[in-house]
């Protein structure tokens, strides 16, 4: 209900204006049941004519039929759940009319019947709280009863127009209109048509159904009545008062007349009569529909507004005015009205409609509605026309609408209904969820809401409506299903915040400003950092300004300043007042250990002892320490009042003063008796002390003491009593003997106790006498005594001298300068001239400096200056240098370091901190100042001089700079990416982030943990305590959980198990090779499967993997080798890794191939071409096109060496030995051939690789081959690439033999038959080339000299044969002419133009790489060198490394020799390549010390160490750069000789004149020494050709000269080299060790033979060759040579030393070889090995090895 | 044991406001991976085509894994960046697409965007240049949570990539 009246208000305004509009269908079905009543109240009125019972029955009927068909559409049109329940209820009110219709029927025939069933069904209509009829019914028949039927009968007709007419004036117009009519006569014409005449029984009857239906209605409407409608009654009318009094106003101003009345009923019923008669014709046929009806009150009734317009205008009016008082009331009055209105209308609209037939009156009324339509007459006309009548405006009285309202209405009330009233059947409710079942939860509904649908359902209950029970369960509650909606929203909130992950940063567009070496720009701050150096004032402690006062006065303040600190921390008064407590306790404590003696147990006893004695200790310690703060005290006050006298005395003397200080001595007179008690008291107290001390000790000593005495007494007795038996035991043996001869038996039993007795006694006598112990000396107090009373004098206030308290002020004056004498004067003068000022330097550069400010006459300076640096580089240090500045002349005074601060430590908060200087610098003045560094002496005595430097302090502070956002500009820490390395590293590893990256055990952490107490809460420590995160919540057990799964549900998922993939072989491969490792760097051809890997694939690598292992694990004979193998093999990895990057990095070139694009300069040049005359006899000479690495990479392409091979000079011939051996064996057909040019039948094998060419034999000693030999190159892995090709290792051996035929014809009768012969070769020397020095020089052409053995078993040089057998090759040289070149030309590396960073000075830089620009375009061919790489990386200027070093002692003192001797030592020092090493860097210089560490280097390394030691031995001595064959780019040593100049080949040894034309240098570039660098500007660069002359401007050029000064480079060379000799053990070892493992590998090499040793052969070759070594490699006297001659004549002897600095074993093995000595075919043959280790200093080895074959002479 | 070795480029970018591009770009993979042989990583030339739409760069791919499990199969990230006429590089955008997962030659676009940044950094983008970059650079292909990104559509980038499986049938993989 209302939810229904809520619409009527909505509706509300529109239905004022269209009040006739056809109501909607809830209104319909509305307007249905309140028609329902109305035939009930015509039924009756109809049923008292039994006429027109008939017609009635059949207007029933029809209107039966009607409202079925009615209801049948609105059925149709409900369809909602509130139509539902108005269905229903129609459905009920139609069941229930039917019965009252048939109740009338029946009481029509037969009366009294069916009372009963009224009494049943009246009620029930009641109770229908939709039905407002009973209340209706109640208050109309209430007035029948009263008066008369017809009376009351019009009385409800027109109180039935009246609302139909929705006049709100109806209350009091019912009584008005009551009134006149009855006081008319009785009713109009029509009445007798509708109205029959009452009977006395209708009536009656009428009454008594009438009081029925009233009692039944009372008894169903009771409750409601009671329990709501009074209150609202109550309230409504309370509402409704204002109302009701205003009705009093309207009620009488409109007035009506007798003649308007009677108009009015004429024309109502003339009205009424047209009505009858149309309805009456049609109402059989025509039914009509809302439409029709609608048509019907609009349009049929036109001839009749001439009347109606008035009533309707005084309707209207009335209606306006009263609305508008309404209005004027308030709003809700007039809702509440208009609803109660609209309701009324419809009420009647239906009444028209559908009674209007059966009763005329009320549809004559009703008739006029429709004409509220129509237009208005004016109100005037219709008064004079007569006809109309003015009627006041009628309204329903609100009371009685609230009434019926009530009695309509239901309200629900809100209140809570019991649960009991609610279950029906059962008693209790029963709680299905108490019960353990799940319910569901319950939608959430509002309680007033669910209470109201409670209450309805319980009241629909109560009608007995069983379907309503339904609703509610058996807990009492409404069913209801479970609550479908989600609990938690399907569409989560969108966070307001971006997730942080989620954040981005604006990065501007910047270009990178500064490289990786500064600080990143990319981080936020854009890489600006500032560092705040604030410099606040210096004072200096000492001055070289200071006049001798001052001095004094420094030192004054100092020590008073010491006296202040000293008297506020007053320690000896503390300690003395330590020490009273302390006597006091222990003697509190004797006390007590006196008077408990007998109660304590043991235990405490002894703790009370050892307590005591803790004491005891306690104030013997605090007595020394007081004493000794004593002492200081009194000995500063001491001082301070010296230092006063002093500078009193001195002030006397110069009569003047120079400082304003003063000091000021208090005395404080104290009472010498007191004192003297306190004195002798606290001597007395410590000698007792150390007394008693002294007395435990000394018991403690004395117990000693009598135990070692008794001990040594022992001791003496038994020896007594031994040496007495052994007299006698000597006595008695010669009494025996004396015996023996008369009785031998009677001492037969005495012998063996003696002889046990004599063993124990000469034990005893053997032991050593123990020493006499001595006896501990007593105390002597006396001089005890004295001993302290001194040292009390010494350090205590004696009694009775006063205390002393010092003050020192500055109140002073200072004497003017005027009246000073003229040296103090100027002193002053020049104070106050002395300017100081403050540098501070960042990162070594000067980047501020302060003001330069006056001293002040008390030297301070106050600077009180903030710098700021704005730096971009990482800051790594930070110096202040402190200038002075007198006059002219700026001096350094003293260089100070700050640290760099924290990063915590910004300028807003750093406290200045002081920096103590001093400087060396010494200074004297010829005023008064006393300067620095001087000695002085004060007054005029002269005796104690002091020498003082300047020092003073620096009050500065240095921080990082502050933002005006108060941001610290630090930069982050650590040089990394643009992250903070640290802060990620925090957040993955909560382990760092305490600083303790790296912590494996996590148990041992959560001990310590636990140990360090970390408190848990600290949010500093939250990561680590949730990894360490407690199993049990317990956060005394912070444990490491056992596991971390970083990716989930992995393993579960996993195909395979790591290991698999691991251990694949394949993939293994794959990717070594993809790493470049150096074994599998280009393997080509990865076979898909597994199973088709080599098996020995990684053997290799293995092998080397375990190498490095073993390398780092066993130190064996070659430890420093090793050492030194491990450390290169290091510094390679680390730069190979750099260069590995760096050749990633592709350049344009490398990429794009772009011809270039034809000029006209180059056109020019092409037709010049034409126009050339053609040489076809000049063929000219094409550069190679050089090929890159992938081109070879194609199999057809083979690289290969060519070896040109010209011709031989000097090859040594066969000597006497052979001619002699030949005479000896005679008729051989190589003696036969025996001629000058037969001599010798060399050629030349080139072995590479282990392949071997060979040239074709020629004869004679300067044999001319004219050979090209191939030999194919396989670089490794087939990386031709220039990185790979660099560290090929190989080298290209040249080797000259000489082929000899041997006969080895045995019998000799074959001799004219058959030839058998056998080819012998006979090494000769031979020609190493390193395949790096080949490929980086592209070709080698020249010619060489070969490296021939010193000592050659017969063979000899040409020009002195004959002379001797034996021949010294004196200068005679052995030479090759070879040219040697790779086809195709492989490209070369290119050197790294990487501008390495430098720390010299940027100014010589730029004059150097000037200067070397210049002569490098004048000479390109010429190579210069100015800075050069150390093995850091940095640019060193090359004159740096030249410095004299000494060479080991040894060599020294050779005199003459020494010179090659140290040569010699250099050349032993392995040669690496650097290339080789450091593939791709260039150059890496190492400066002496780390080549003598690394023993290896190449042509540089030794070069400058060999200069050095020539520096030391007092040579004038040069570096030469140029280039030399073979080795190319080269550095040699030049050094002056008297009258010539020696070029050395340090890597040889060997030294050439400058003049000599072998001399394998051929350009010479530039000359360098520590002091400046020569660069050759002479036309020639051959240094035969050269002048060597070098002040020559012409000739040579040098970089420092007059235009540019040398600055004076420091050396990088350390001091000294440190030499240590070399393991003579080791050396012998390592001598075997080659030994053996030559043999061994001989015998391998040829094991299709026996291999025979000669071991007297060895024996002699073994002294041989320790004289070699002697003879520096040179060839020896042939007297040494004639023994081995001798030994073998029976022999033919081939065989020769070969000499070579000790690399490693492989070498040595390798050289061997390359001889080819093994390869001797002959069975008979033997051989002798012999091998000489001749140790240098720093294990540098020389290692000779003599292999000889001996072939028996037959 | 599984491998897959692909073989491809990156053949260029279409469809950014400006030409004058690189792009950085990087494979992804799961811990089940492990790479054989070829790099992970790269960045390739700047191309400033005159008068194309689309900037070409054919930077080779070739990268070879081998894996135990599917899970985290390889994805490609790029960065794509704009050179301007200064020489300054600004981001253009970020784009990942998965390594195809069957064999053959593929045509890959791959579509990118860039976070647009508030208003001020918009404003400011436009005349200054440079732009909102992601802190944290994983997003570009991990985190479900990157719907919340307010992102700019920017152009494509192709990748012509050849994939070669192997044994992955051995592990009832069929792809």
């Amino acid at each position: 209900m209302a939810t229904f009246k809520k619409k009527k208000k909505d509706r509300l305004l529109t239905n004022e204006e269209d009040e006739d509009g056809v109501s909607n269908p809830i209104m319909a079905g509305e307007a249905d049941s309140v028609q329902e009543i109305m035939p009930g109240g015509g039924e009756s009125s109809a049923a008292e004519t039994v006429s027109e019972d008939q017609e009635a029955q059949s207007l029933l009927q029809t209107l039966k039929k009607t409202r079925k068909k009615k209801k049948r559409e609105l059925d149709d049109e409900l369809i909602s759940p509130k139509d539902d329940l108005a269905r229903e209820l129609q459905s009920l009110k139609k069941k229930s009319k039917e019965k009252v219709e048939e109740t009338f029927r029946r009481e029509s025939e037969e009366e009294g019947e069916g009372e009963e069933e009224e009494e049943v069904t009246v009620p029930e209509v009641a109770d229908d709280g939709t039905l407002p009829m009973p209340e209706e019914e109640v208050a109309e028949t209430a007035k029948p009863v009263e008066g008369e039927e017809e009376v009351s009968r019009i009385k409800k007709l027109r109180k039935k127009k009246e609302e139909v007419e929705e006049t709100p004036i109806e209350p009091a117009d019912e009584v008005d209109a009551a009134t006149p009519r009855e006081a008319t006569p009785p009713p109009s014409p029509p009445e007798p048509e509708t109205l029959p005449e009452p009977t006395p029984r209708t009536t009656s009857l009428r009454a008594r159904m009438r009081s029925r239906l009233e009692k039944a209605k009372e008894e169903a409407a009771q409750e409601i009545r009671e329990v709501e409608k009074e209150n609202r009654e109550e309230r409504q009318e309370r509402l409704l008062k204002g109302r009701r009094d205003k009705r009093g106003v309207t009620r009488f101003d409109t007035e009506m007349d007798e003649a308007e009345l009677e108009r009015l009923v004429e024309s109502k019923q003339m009205k009424l009569r047209m009505k009858k008669e149309q309805p009456k014709k049609e109402k059989p046929v025509y039914m009509p529909t809302t439409e029709e009806a609608y048509d019907f009150f609009t349009r049929n009734f036109e001839p009749e507004l001439v009347e109606e317009p008035v009533v309707e205008k005084a309707d209207t009016e009335a209606e306006e005015k009263k609305k508008k008082e309404e209005k004027k009331e308030g709003e809700e009055e007039e809702k509440k009205e208009g609803e109660e209105e609209t309701k009324e209308k419809q009420e009647g609209e239906e009444e028209e409609k559908k009674d209007g037939e059966e009763e005329t009156a009320s549809k004559k009324e009703k008739k006029e509605k429709p004409e509220d339509e129509q237009p208005l007459l004016e109100p005037e006309e219709d008064i004079m026309f007569g006809h109309v009548v003015m009627c006041r405006a009628e309204y329903p009285d609100p009371a009685e609408i609230e009434k019926k309202e009530m009695e309509i209405l239901y309200v629900p009330s809100v209140k809570l209904i019991p649960n009991a009233e609610k279950v029906f059947d059962q008693q209790q409710p029963r709680f299905l969820e108490e019960e353990g079942f799940y319910v569901g939860i319950r939608p959430q509904t509002s309680g007033m809401n669910q209470n109201k649908m409670e209450h309805r359902l319980l009241k629909e209950a109560e009608k007995g409506r069983l379907s309503s029970k339904k609703w509610f369960g058996e807990d009492g509650r409404i069913l209801a299903l479970p609550d479908p909606l989600r609990g938690t929203p399907s569409r989560p909130p969108v966070p307001e915040e971006p997730e942080p992950h989620l954040e981005t940063v604006f990065r501007h567009a910047t270009m990178r400003e500064y490289n990786t070496r500064y600080i990143d720009g990319a981080i936020e701050g854009g890489g600006h950092y500032q560092l705040d150096v604030d410099i606040n004032s210096i004072i200096f402690s000492h001055h070289h300004l200071f006049s001798r006062e001052h001095v004094l006065a420094t030192r004054l303040m100092q020590l008073f300043e010491q006296y202040i600190i000293r008297k506020k921390k007053n320690m000896a008064e503390y300690l003395t007042e330590k020490l009273k407590a302390l006597k006091n306790s222990s003697l509190h404590l004797r006390d007590h250990i006196e008077s408990h003696r007998s109660e304590h147990s043991d235990a405490d006893r002894t703790n009370y002892q050892k307590r005591l004695t803790d004491y005891k200790l306690e104030i013997r310690k605090t007595r020394e320490l007081r004493d000794q703060e004593e002492q200081a005290d009194r000995t500063l006050l001491k001082n301070i009042i010296h230092t006063w006298k002093e500078m009193k005395a001195q002030r006397e003397l110069q009569k003047y003063n120079n400082t304003p200080l003063k000091l000021q001595i208090r005395k404080e007179e104290v009472e010498k008796k007191q004192d003297l008690l306190l004195w002798k008291q606290e001597i007395e107290d410590e000698i007792e002390e150390i007394k008693e001390e002294y007395e435990d000790e000394y018991y403690r000593k004395m117990h000693i003491y009598s135990e070692e005495l008794e001990k040594y007494n022992k001791q003496q007795e038994a020896k007594n009593a031994a040496r007495i038996r052994q007299q006698n035991k000597g006595r008695r043996g010669s009494k025996q003997r004396r015996q023996s001869t008369g009785s031998g038996a009677a001492s037969d039993t005495d012998q063996p106790v003696s002889e046990e007795q004599a063993q124990l006694d000469r034990e005893i006598l053997d032991e050593e006498d123990l020493p006499k112990p001595e006896m501990p000396e007593p105390f002597e107090e006396g001089e005890l005594r004295e001993k302290i009373t001194a040292k009390a004098r010494e350090i205590r206030r004696r009694p009775g001298e006063p205390k002393l308290h010092l003050e020192l002020t500055t109140t002073g004056t200072v004497t003017a300068t005027q009246q000073c004498p003229r040296g103090e004067q100027s002193r002053r003068e020049d104070v106050s001239k002395c300017k100081v000022f403050v540098k501070v330097l960042f990162n070594n550069k000067e980047v501020s400096r302060t003001t330069s400010k006056l001293l002040s006459q008390d030297f301070k300076v106050n600077f009180g200056q903030i710098l700021n640096l704005k730096i971009v580089q990482w800051p790594e240090s930070i110096k202040f240098q402190i200038f002075e500045n007198s006059g002219f002349s700026t001096d350094l005074l003293a260089e100070l370091f700050a640290g760099i601060p924290e990063v915590s430590v910004t300028s807003q908060a750093v406290q200045i901190e002081d920096m103590e200087f001093s400087s060396d610098v010494k200074i004297q003045h010829n005023h008064e100042g006393v300067g620095s560094g001087r000695p002085f002496s004060f007054g005029s005595k002269g005796t104690d001089t002091l020498i003082l430097m300047t020092t003073g302090t620096l009050t500065a502070s240095v921080a990082w700079g502050v933002n005006d956002n108060g941001v610290p500009l630090v930069p982050p820490i650590g040089p990394g990416g643009p992250y903070n390395i640290f802060d990620s590293m925090k957040k993955m590893d909560p382990v760092a982030a305490i600083g303790a990256a790296g912590v494996m055990d996590l148990q041992k952490l959560a001990k310590w943990f636990l140990a360090s107490r970390l408190d848990p809460n600290d949010p500093n420590n939250a990561d680590l305590v949730y990894m360490l995160r407690p199993r049990e919540g317990d956060f005394g057990q912070l444990l490491p959980s056992d596991f971390f799964r970083l990716e989930q549900l992995q393993e579960e998922f996993d195909l395979v198990p790591d290991e698999e993939i691991q251990n694949n072989r394949r993939f293994q491969l794959l990717e070594l090779r993809d790493l470049e490792v150096l074994d599998f760097r280009n393997f080509k051809m990865v076979p898909p499967f597994d199973r088709e890997l080599a098996r020995d694939v990684f053997v290799e690598y293995d092998r080397k993997k375990r190498e490095e292992q073993k390398l780092k694990q066993v130190e064996d004979i070659e430890s420093h080798r090793a050492a030194i193998a491990r450390f290169r093999q290091r510094v390679r990895e680390q730069v190979m890794q750099r260069f590995r990057v760096l050749a990633h990095q592709k350049k344009l070139d490398d990429v794009v191939n772009e011809p270039a694009v034809p000029n006209v300069a180059m056109i020019g040049t092409s037709l010049m071409r034409v126009l050339e005359r053609k040489r076809p006899m000049r063929p000219q000479r094409k550069e190679r096109k050089k090929i890159t690495a992938q081109a070879i990479k194609g199999d057809e392409k083979e690289v290969k060496i060519l070896v040109n091979i010209l011709r031989a000079g000097d090859i040594p011939i066969r000597m006497a030995l052979s001619s002699r051996t030949a005479g000896g064996g005679g008729g051989r057909p190589d003696t036969e051939r025996k001629g000058k040019e037969s001599l010798v039948r060399p050629f030349v094998e080139v072995m590479f690789q282990h392949n071997t060419v060979k040239t074709s034999v020629a004869d004679g000693p300067n044999p001319s081959f004219n050979e090209e030999l191939e030999l194919s190159f396989k670089a490794p892995n087939d990386d031709y690439s220039p990185s790979s090709l660099q560290q090929v290792t190989d080298i290209i051996f040249l080797n000259l033999y000489d082929e000899m035929v041997v006969n080895i014809l045995e019998d000799d009768r074959e001799r004219g038959t058959s030839i058998h012969q056998r080819i012998e070769k006979h090494w000769l020397g031979s020609l190493k080339i390193p395949f790096s020095t080949l490929y980086l020089n592209g070709k080698i052409d020249g010619k060489f000299t070969i490296d021939t053995p010193p000592i050659l078993l017969g063979y000899g040089h040409e020009q002195t044969r004959g002379e001797l057998d034996l021949i010294i090759n004196h200068d005679v040289r052995t030479t090759l002419s070879i040219f040697m070149t790779i086809e195709p030309p492989l490209t070369q590396p290119e050197h790294v133009k990487e501008k390495f960073t430098s720390t010299e000075h940027e100014k010589l830089l730029a004059h150097a790489e000037n200067w070397q620009r210049n002569f490098e375009t004048k000479f390109p061919q010429r190579e210069i060198l100015t800075t050069v790489i150390d093995v850091n990386g940095k640019s060193v200027f090359v004159t740096r490394y030249f410095k004299p070093l000494h060479p080991p002692e040894e060599f020294i003192s050779k005199g003459e020799q020494s010179a090659e001797l140290v040569a010699r030592y250099v050349s032993l020092i392995p040669f690496v390549s650097d290339s080789v090493i450091f593939a791709g860097l260039c150059d890496i210089w190492s400066t002496c010390a780390q080549f003598l560490m690394m023993l290896s280097g190449d042509e540089e390394e030794h070069a400058v160490l060999l200069a050095n030691y020539f520096l030391a031995l007092n040579k004038k001595t040069w570096l030469i750069i140029g280039s030399a064959i073979p080795e190319g780019p080269t550095a040699y040593v030049l050094t002056e000789e008297q009258d010539d100049f020696w070029i050395w080949n340090a890597g040889t040894g060997k030294h050439f004149s400058v003049r000599d034309s072998n001399c394998p240098l051929q350009v010479v570039g530039c000359l360098i020494n520590s002091e400046n660098i020569w660069a050759n500007i002479q036309q020639y660069e051959k240094p035969a050709q050269m002048s060597f002359v070098l002040n020559d401007s012409k000739c040579w050029s040098t970089l420092f000269g007059r235009t540019f000064p040398s600055p004076g480079l420091g050396s990088v060379q350390p001091e000294a080299l440190y030499y240590f000799s070399t393991d003579k053990v080791y050396v012998r070892d390592l001598q075997e060790k080659i030994e053996q493992m030559l043999k061994n590998k001989i015998m391998d090499w040829r094991s299709r033979h026996i291999t025979r040793w000669n071991r007297h052969c060895t024996q002699i070759i073994r002294k041989l060759l320790p004289i070699l070594e002697e003879n520096l490699g040179k060839p020896v006297g042939p007297q040494h040579l004639t023994e081995l001659e001798q030994q073998f004549g029976s022999y033919k002897v081939s065989g020769f030393p070969i000499n070579l600095p000790f690399t490693e074993l492989n070498s040595i093995i390798e050289s061997v070889y390359a001889t080819g000595v093994h390869a001797q075919e002959s069975r008979e043959i033997e051989f002798a090995l012999a091998v000489y280790v001749h140790p240098y200093p720093n294990s540098i080895l020389s290692v000779w090895i003599y292999v000889a074959s001996l072939i028996r002479q037959r | 044991m599984a491998e897959i070795h692909v073989i491809g480029q990156i053949v260029g970018a279409t469809g950014f406001p400006e030409h004058s591009l690189f792009c950085k770009w990087g494979i992804h993979t799961g811990g089940a991976w492990k790479i054989l042989a070829g790099l992970r990583e790269g960045q390739t030339q700047v191309d400033n085509p005159q008068n194309h739409q689309a900037a070409y760069f054919s930077h080779p791919i070739d990268i070879h894994f081998a894996t135990k499990g599917l899970q985290g199969w390889p994805k490609i990230h790029f960065q794509v960046w704009h050179q301007d006429s200064f020489g300054r590089n600004e981001l253009y955008g970020y784009g990942f697409c998965h390594v195809p997962t069957s064999p053959g030659i593929h045509n890959i676009e791959c579509p990118t965007w860039r976070p647009c940044g508030t208003f001020r950094e918009q404003v400011s983008q436009s005349f200054l240049g440079g732009g909102p970059q992601l802190k944290n650079p994983d997003m570009i292909y991990s985190g479900a949570d990157r719907y919340q990104l307010r992102t700019i559509a920017m152009g494509k980038i192709h990748l012509q990539l050849g994939i070669i499986l192997r044994n992955f049938d051995k592990y009832g993989i069929e792809c």
